[in-house]
């Protein structure tokens, strides 16, 4: 039966990377078929209606309400001209050096990361930061590889994504928190050797265009004053409550949304500027908070006794216990969590992770290991994740000219949590 | 071909940009490029003429660059283009430059942009960028502009005006050249018949 499950689980990958169907519904429905093959009854108890579906859809609530923060947070940096004022102060300040913006948008991206990940993170910091960039001379795929490379410093910070790894994985965030601790500066300095080591190789690039002289400003972006310089600090301020005062996660990220209200509106606008950029978070957030909805029932489905009793022969024959070989092995593996690969941890990789927990391979912390270090590689060089896409065609180039140019890197990013992983848990 | 292009109403268009003054161009390049959302015109004017007259008494010498050619400009939406690696090249893309020079002939602009003149202009104005970035043109075009970021006492910072060396850039290839009007007026003039597919972050919104 565990061989059934897994082709069932190759065929779900396959709906998924020809987009046949969409992830969140293929996971729901290989979810189900998982769960019947398992021998799950209809209803009661470990059943497919029951704790598959009932059960399953909220398992991740708290992290779909953290995502809606952090969409929310986002929206006020947008609304609120802080992102906009983070990336002029930086041209004023360094744009005869390009090197120095790259850094310094570099730097924007990942604050902006570890407040709201993926796509949303990606539009604040690039809607400015990569024609500024551009503008400075800073060669496209270099402008959108930064971007990228930037959220992806900040991921290891990103309270959501604690949220998430410690509900899926079920482990205290002050474990998660540990390990992302460990493995950011990996991440950080992929980050910076990106950007020094590709501004240096590829040099400036200036082009006369034609669009240079219209007569339409490019954009019709609202007239944004500078936003002071306290608030600017915004970004910060979830992270030194849930990093340096442990305060839980979600009122960590109120306080940066309240921090980020005070500091540039008016009294009386407050409400309206509230109710406005929270109801265009929900906009940001419904693609993930739906895709969350589907990991959830994937994630019951595995972790059904049936399941777990037929995967754990084959999982556990082919997982390696060995220190040396589970770096190996799962470094060579890091192909498979691109193109909406079995390995990502926003798709089958959940489950794949649910399963490795489930039947008692890995400790879960080794398996958070192993997720994190992926999600660094999927986080930035995916050229189907919204953020690698977006931030590859605003720069004008393709995402798989992105994905070449930063997979080195987050390759790497991911070893270094490997053997963090092997050194430490196994 | 272009002249199915040039049909009554872009004919407009381009009457309308002739009657614009070589400074307003620089304007609108300014205002194009990110990080001057904010700013008002009247900053943005004195910009573009401080930027212009830099360029245009910037000392004339001789480029360096290595100069390729290429034909996907229209494409691509690009007259040319300077890269600083591996080697400090110039790429000319020969059918905008074709079709520049087809629409001067067509639109009685030749007595501005003499024969050839665009090939030109295009080699001296990527020139420019490859002075701006490696001799002390940066730090003369940072001052003359004198956006002042930081002031403590008697000591000034003076900030960087993000698109000012590309109106520098078109102003020395206007006056080395000696074109009759900037090489911006024909680039927006081209951008009306040319209409390119795709495109770089301008123009896109999120
Ligand atoms: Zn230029």
């Amino acid at each position: 039966m565990g061989v059934v499950i897994l082709l069932v689980m190759a065929v779900g990958v396959a709906a998924m990377l020809t987009r046949r169907l969409p992830t969140a519904f293929a996971l729901t429905i290989l979810a189900i078929v998982i769960a019947f093959l398992a021998g799950a009854p209809l209803t009661g108890e470990n059943s497919v209606l029951d704790t598959v579906i009932q059960e399953g859809a909220p398992a991740l609530a708290a992290t779909m309400i953290a995502i809606l923060l952090g969409s929310w947070l986002g929206k006020l940096l947008d609304e609120t001209g802080i992102a906009g004022t983070l990336v002029r102060k930086i041209v004023e300040f360094g744009g005869d050096r390009p090197v120095v913006v790259a850094l310094g948008v570099l730097a924007v991206s990942t604050l902006v990361g570890t407040v709201t990940g993926s796509a949303p993170a990606a539009m604040l910091a690039g809607i400015i930061g990569i024609p500024a960039m551009i503008a400075v001379g800073i060669p496209k795929v270099t402008a959108a590889g930064t971007i990228l490379m930037g959220i992806a410093a900040g991921m290891p910070f990103e309270l959501p994504i604690w949220q998430f790894f410690s509900t899926a994985l079920e482990l205290p965030v002050d474990t998660v928190r540990g390990f992302m601790l460990k493995l950011f500066p990996f991440a950080l300095a992929a980050a910076i050797l990106f950007v020094l080591i590709e501004t240096r190789r590829r040099g400036v690039e200036h082009a006369w265009s034609l669009k240079s002289a219209s007569a339409k400003p490019a954009s019709r972006r609202k007239q944004l004053g500078d936003a002071p310089w306290y608030a600017l600090l915004t970004p910060l301020v979830p992270l030194v409550l849930a990093l340096g005062l442990d305060v839980a996660i979600l009122p960590s990220m109120l306080a940066g949304v309240l921090y980020a209200l005070v500091t540039t509106t008016r009294p009386g606008e407050m409400n309206k500027r509230l109710l406005r950029t929270l109801y265009g978070g929900f906009e940001i957030a419904a693609a993930p908070i739906v895709l969350f909805i589907a990991i959830g029932i994937l994630l019951a489905a595995v972790k059904l006794p049936g399941a777990v009793e037929a995967l754990e022969p084959l999982i556990k024959a082919v997982s390696p216990q060995n220190p040396v070989l589970f770096v190996v092995v799962f470094t060579l593996l890091v192909p498979l969590c691109l193109y909406r690969g079995p390995l990502n941890v926003f798709g089958l990789g959940a489950g794949i992770a649910g399963v490795l927990i489930a039947a008692g391979i890995y400790p879960a912390v080794a398996v958070l290991g192993i997720a994190t270090s992926y999600n660094q590689v999927f986080g930035v060089s995916d050229p189907t994740s919204t953020q690698t896409v977006w931030s590859a065609q605003y720069a004008g180039v393709t995402p798989q000219q992105v994905m070449l140019r930063t997979l080195p890197y987050v390759w790497a990013v991911a070893l270094g949590g490997f053997c963090v992983t092997a050194a430490t848990y196994l | 071909m272009t002249a199915a292009l040039l049909d009554r109403a872009t004919l407009a268009e381009i009457g309308a940009l002739e009657a614009t003054d070589d400074i307003e161009f620089g304007v609108r390049l300014l205002a194009n490029t990110p990080t001057h959302e904010s700013r008002d015109h009247d900053r943005l004017r004195q910009w573009a003429r401080t930027a212009d007259e830099f360029g245009a008494s910037l000392a004339h010498v001789a480029p360096t660059a290595r100069v390729v050619e290429s034909g996907d400009g229209l494409a691509k939406g690009l007259l040319a283009r300077y890269t600083s690696r591996p080697v400090p090249t110039v790429e000319l893309f020969t059918d905008t430059l074709a079709l520049a020079e087809e629409l001067i002939d067509r639109l009685g602009w030749r007595h501005w942009y003499p024969a050839g003149s665009v090939r030109e202009a295009a080699i001296a104005h990527e020139a420019v960028h490859e002075q701006l970035h490696h001799g002390p043109a940066k730090s003369a075009l940072k001052q003359s502009l004198g956006h002042v970021v930081l002031r403590a006492g008697r000591h000034r910072l003076y900030g960087h005006v993000a698109g000012a060396d590309e109106i520098a850039a078109h102003a020395y290839a206007r006056t080395v050249c000696g074109l009759g009007r900037s090489p911006l007026l024909l680039t927006a003039a081209l951008a009306t018949v040319a209409d390119p597919q795709q495109g770089s972050p301008h123009g896109r919104e999120k």
